[in-house]
């Protein structure tokens, strides 16, 4: 199938009109139908292809087509790419709660043991996850890691850990897929002029708008890029000075310190406030229990204030290069909000603690939707009634991309976090994604208007794509891979509550296949292979490298189709042999004919 | 007498063989393909009501030949329909929408470059900018997410050649430039400005400087530009 698609590929990118390219196919076809008739074997031509099929699938289940296309009319591409990485992660927490659900709670619900509710529910359970839900599916402590005797036997400790392993491995597989192929589409190291060059200005008009005050408004924002541009590099005869230079690097560096001092401040804060509160405890304290949502809301309020205060510490340094600016603010968001959450994650051990753990986690998702909502409304809503009513210089507000894809990816990364110690927290998640997409669709087009500067949403979709995978899936699935392997489960409650670490119930069933006879090759493999650590150092740089390549197989192996075509045309013969070969074509594609007879006069 | 011309070319690359080749070869086939045109005509008559559908096996070659799914290309049948008279809709293989209908489509009202692109992607003879439904599927295919960059490339640089004389110089970039910038008084750029501008584009990409940017050139700035790929997209 390989060869087949890349001469397919071939056709398709030759710049000719319709009909050509229809002729350079049945050339082809005649040529390999030569082939195969001269090696004396018939190889099934099957079309359509298969992986055109594949396609079309993933084309039918996409929702939201309409919205998406409404709003990539109006904003353009870069504004389009946020409501898009927003619709892969929520295809992520769907595909995450129907498994959850289907191998994990359905078991345990339908075989659940008697589990006494001293706690009545209340509607602060909603917000701070404890109280009524402790007891319940939603969290660790709710599973009891039976084992279910039907025919055959269903082991629920088995079924949590490969469930949830299962589905971090899919992720980690998808997102390194989508990182090769976005790095290998968009990602090009120009060493030319940095920004400003005109034909990069000219080319990068967004053919997607089809708004006509969109498009107008583009005109204008394009004429003054130009302009600007051009002052720019008139400019550029002026030479800088040492003490100017000097004084840039110095700020620079002040606002730098200032930056990191303030994220490892409010980690120390955090972290403090959380040895100084209590644990929660299951007394039914209506106060004691509200007390839980301090930190959730000191976190939240963290992560809304201190960029905000990273904008304008940026606004005090002059980066020549617009995109290294860029690049500086999103290392700085990056890296408070995964220090918070690297000091929330270190603090966390207690007394059946998966189900705390889980409770917070829980706890900050909620309160960061909230936050989410409020956010919206005082960075978008009250910017567009100050600059259209009060301050008419101000304008309306922009609709900030790189802010709103972190938020996403903070979202994310916690969703993650609390998945092993919350298995249907991805409901919540889905449920949140829903609504911040509705959301920030309305509050775009009353509120915002297109972006000025045509940035670059091609690499950064590139960057965001691998800021997902590195520090937010790697580290969660560090968290999660330290608790199973090397943290021992409470005694009280969850599917574990036995064993020395969790992951002793596959060490078990693995002794136990042993014992089978016919399967030693499955614990040979286990112990010897699995288990050893450079193992999986090398799957790793095998398929970062394999995922590479293939694409660039492919464009090679397309070339050599070049050279089988032309050799087709070389000894293109005379008319007579081109009609018997039409005819060589119509026998050995039969499934074409039936529908092609009837045009045969 | 193929040998003779692929001999005869003066030109180094692979690439490019292959384009003179199949041009060729193209030219030799026209008649062919108009007679194709015409048995399409004349069976689709005969097949009567279910004309207006598209067969599968049609489908299936549509799929092949370009970079569309099926869904996308059912879709641009189905809009494609709406465009054409009524007496025309039995016979979609052959029958031509003339420009100003095909610019009543949403996605190509406003935007800068309709006429460009009508003409660009027409292969009628009357060099009147009309569209078979086999030129706007070549139009849909090339402006779609999955064609290559070198597709897309291609493309734009005949759409930016105003002149059609295969090379982009001064009168062209200029033409570009009006195109994209607004009309306004205030945001016009003034004949020192544009002089400057097109100035600043030769420097940057005319290599051969021979005071015209021709397709390599063209393509060369183009790669080094990788947003190009995400915004030269139209999507029914």
């Amino acid at each position: 199938k390989l060869p087949n698609r890349a001469r397919m590929q071939a056709i398709r990118s030759l710049p000719m009109s319709f009909s050509e390219r229809r002729n350079i196919r049945l050339f082809m076809v005649i040529f390999l139908t030569v082939l195969n008739l001269l090696c004396q074997h018939f190889v099934r031509h099957t079309l359509p292809l298969k992986c055109g099929s594949w396609a079309s699938v993933r084309q039918r289940l996409v929702i939201w087509q309409d919205t998406l296309k409404e709003i990539g009319g109006r904003f353009g591409t870069s504004v389009l790419s946020y409501f898009q990485f927003l619709k892969w992660l929520l295809m992520f927490n769907i595909f995450s709660l129907l498994i959850n659900f289907c191998f994990i709670t359905i078991p345990q619900i339908v075989r659940s043991p008697n589990i006494t509710h001293p706690i009545s529910f209340r509607g602060l359970e909603l917000l701070t996850g404890a109280g009524y839900f402790n007891q319940t599916v939603l969290f660790y402590g709710g599973y009891n890691g039976e084992v279910i005797k039907t025919q055959p036997s269903y082991n629920m400790q088995l079924a949590y850990l490969f469930t949830i392993a299962a589905y971090l491995v899919l992720c980690g597989v998808s997102l390194i897929y989508s990182m090769a192929r976005s790095f290998q589409r968009n990602f090009v190291l120009v060493a030319g002029p940095a920004y400003g060059g005109a034909w990069r200005l000219l080319c990068s008009w967004d053919f997607s708008v089809i708004n006509e005050k969109a498009i107008q408004h583009n005109k204008d924002n394009l004429s003054i890029q130009l302009k600007e541009s051009l002052s720019e590099r008139l400019q550029k005869k002026a030479v800088v000075s040492v003490s100017a230079k000097l004084q840039q690097i110095s700020l620079q560096l002040l606002a730098w310190l200032l930056s990191l001092g303030l994220a490892v401040g409010s980690c120390t804060g955090i972290y403090f406030l959380e040895l100084n509160l209590n644990d929660i405890s299951d007394s039914g304290n209506l106060e004691e229990e509200a007390s839980t949502l301090l930190v959730p809301v000191v976190v939240s309020l963290i992560n809304l204030v201190i960029p905000l205060i990273y904008a304008l510490v940026n606004k005090m340094e002059h980066y020549t290069n617009p995109r290294t600016n860029v690049y500086v603010i999103i290392l700085r968001n990056v890296l408070l909000k995964m220090s918070i959450l690297g000091i929330l994650c270190y603090y966390w051990l207690s007394d059946c603690w998966e189900s705390f753990v889980g409770q917070s986690v829980y706890r900050l998702v909620v309160v960061d939707f909230i936050f989410c909502l409020l956010g919206s409304f005082f960075t978008e809503f009250l910017p567009n009634i100050i600059g259209t009513k009060c301050f008419r210089s101000l304008g309306v507000p922009e609709f900030d991309v790189a802010t709103n894809v972190l938020n996403l990816i903070y979202a994310q990364t916690l969703a993650w976090i609390g998945i092993y110690f919350s298995p249907l927290l991805p409901v919540i998640q889905v449920v949140k994604l829903f609504i911040i997409f509705y959301l920030k669709k309305v509050s775009l087009s009353m509120n915002c208007q297109p972006p000025k500067r045509t940035g670059r949403a091609a690499q950064m979709q590139t960057v965001y794509i691998a800021l997902l995978f590195f520090p937010s899936f790697v580290g969660a699935l560090s968290m999660v891979a330290y608790t199973v392997w090397s943290l021992k489960p409470s005694e009280q409650c969850g599917p574990f509550q036995n064993l020395g670490k969790p992951f002793q119930v596959v060490l078990d069933w693995m002794k136990g296949v042993q014992n089978i006879p016919g399967s030693e090759w499955a614990w040979w493999t286990f112990e010897h292979v699995l288990r050893n650590e450079l193992f999986f150092y090398l799957i790793t740089l095998i398929v970062l490298v394999a995922f590479l390549a293939v694409e660039n197989f492919l464009i090679a192996l397309s070339r050599k189709s070049y050279i089988v075509i032309i050799i087709v045309i070389v000894l293109s013969p005379s008319p007579r042999l081109m009609f018997l070969c039409k005819k060589l074509e119509e026998t050995s594609l039969p499934e074409e004919n039936e529908a092609a007879a009837p045009k045969n006069n | 007498m193929q040998i003779r011309l692929y001999r005869n070319c003066q030109v180094e690359q692979e690439g490019e063989v292959w384009f003179a080749l199949v041009k060729f070869v193209s030219a030799r086939n026209k008649d062919e393909s108009n007679q194709r045109l015409c048995r399409t005509n004349r069976t689709n008559n005969t097949m009567g009501a279910t004309a207006s559908k598209l067969p599968k096996d049609q489908l299936s070659e549509y799929q092949e030949l370009t970079f569309l799914t099926k869904q996308e290309i059912l879709l641009a049948h189905k809009r494609f329909n709406e465009l054409l008279e009524r007496e025309d809709r039995q016979q979609i293989g052959g029958s031509r929408v003339p420009m100003n209908k095909i610019l009543t489509l949403p996605e190509l009202k406003s935007n800068p470059f309709r006429r460009r692109i009508c003409q660009v992607f027409s292969t009628s003879d009357l060099r009147d900018g009309s569209l078979s439904f086999e030129d706007f599927l070549d139009l849909l295919s090339a402006f779609s997410d999955s064609a290559t960059l070198e597709i897309k490339s291609h493309y734009a640089f005949r759409i930016f050649d105003f002149d059609d004389d295969g090379t982009l110089d001064t009168g062209d970039l200029e033409k570009l430039v009006n195109c994209l910038t607004g009309e306004m008084d205030n945001t016009r750029l003034t004949s020192e400005e544009m002089k400057q501008l097109i100035n600043n584009i030769l420097e940057e990409s005319d290599i051969d400087k021979d005071g015209t940017v021709n397709l390599s050139e063209f393509q060369h700035v183009i790669s080094r530009s990788p947003d190009f790929v995400s915004s030269f997209k139209i999507v029914l």
